[in-house]
């Protein structure tokens, strides 16, 4: 029993620790060129509640499939999807009036 | 008495429970495309309206925020105690747990009511009498669209996982779960802790990054 509390408390620990980051970071207000990095706590956080708390390599290995899949069309969504709008240059043309 | 009812088309119950946690699996890995979808929505209208996001985010409310992440954490951890708990048949432990699992939901909705309540009071309700004005409103106003789209989102979830829990509580008083059989118990935290992940998404994606810079 005093094994289960434990392990669960230091997780709990260790979230609290990373979320106690990513606020701080936050409000020291570090710039817009370094606000994206306050997801890399929550990152880590993700990954210890699955591997934690959902147990993902104690799963079976179509559990595993299932939870790479998930990481890999969430990469394939976020970083294809964002290719095209991130690269795109806009150029200004003047707008025309028809009578 | 468990009831570990072995059903007609498993070989047996390490099979039925195998498939009914690899079905879970599946079922969350789509809802990841799901939540996805809004994060991608996030980093798209971010890039094109940098400081209507900036603007936005200084209007969300921190310290609800905060208080919600550190009940939905500890929520988190205290159900993996309590499936740690069955797995030694310890049913009363995993009563507690599942009591203070619901609990720590029903706080993190109230939170989460009240913030909406103040959001609606501020106007930070997209719209015609959106309470943000200037040439960056436009921008505020998709964060906050994002915002309540997401929230409402992750509330339904968390109702329906305190359901789950409420269900499983009342399992678990007639004795349905053991050490032999507790697969439900397993399904239902896997369920829950995903809920939370989601959340630890959210919440820099709304209270932090805009507050950053």
């Amino acid at each position: 029993m005093r094994r289960i509390v434990r392990g669960a408390a230091l997780v709990w620990l260790a979230l609290a620790a990373l979320m106690a980051v990513e606020l701080g970071g936050s409000l020291a207000r570090l710039g817009p060129g370094f606000s994206g990095l306050l997801l890399l706590p929550a990152a880590i956080m993700v990954l210890l509640v699955g591997l934690c708390f959902m147990r993902v390599r104690e799963s079976g290995g179509l559990a595993r499939f299932f939870a790479l899949a998930a990481i890999f069309w969430l990469t394939v969504l976020l970083g294809l999807g964002s290719i095209d709008p991130l690269t795109r240059h806009d150029y200004s043309v003047d707008v025309t009036q028809y009578p | 008495m468990s009831e570990a009812q072995l059903h007609f088309q498993y070989e047996d119950l390490e099979h039925q429970s195998d498939t009914a946690l690899d079905g879970m699996w599946l079922f969350l890995a789509q809802e990841v495309l799901f939540f996805g979808a809004l994060f991608f929505a996030w980093m798209l209208n971010r890039h094109f309206h940098p400081l209507g996001y900036h603007r936005a985010a200084q209007q969300t409310d921190l310290l609800i925020g905060s208080i919600n992440t550190v009940l939905l954490i500890t929520s988190s951890a205290v159900y993996a105690a309590g499936v740690g708990f069955i797995r030694l048949d310890d049913r009363r432990r995993l009563v507690q747990c599942c009591v203070i699992t619901a609990l720590l939901g029903l706080a993190f909705l109230g939170f989460k009511g009240l913030e909406w309540h103040e959001d609606l009071a501020k106007h930070m309700n997209p719209g015609r009498y959106f309470g943000l004005s200037g040439a960056d409103a436009g921008g505020a106003q998709l964060f906050w669209v994002f915002y309540w789209v997401a929230t409402v989102l992750h509330g339904v979830h968390m109702a329906v996982g305190i359901g789950l829990v409420a269900w499983l509580l009342h399992r678990v008083c007639k004795g349905a779960y053991s050490a032999a059989w507790h697969t439900p118990v397993e399904v239902v935290g896997l369920y829950w802790s995903f809920v939370d992940v989601v959340w630890l998404v959210l919440y820099p994606l709304i209270y932090l990054v805009g507050r950053a810079g």
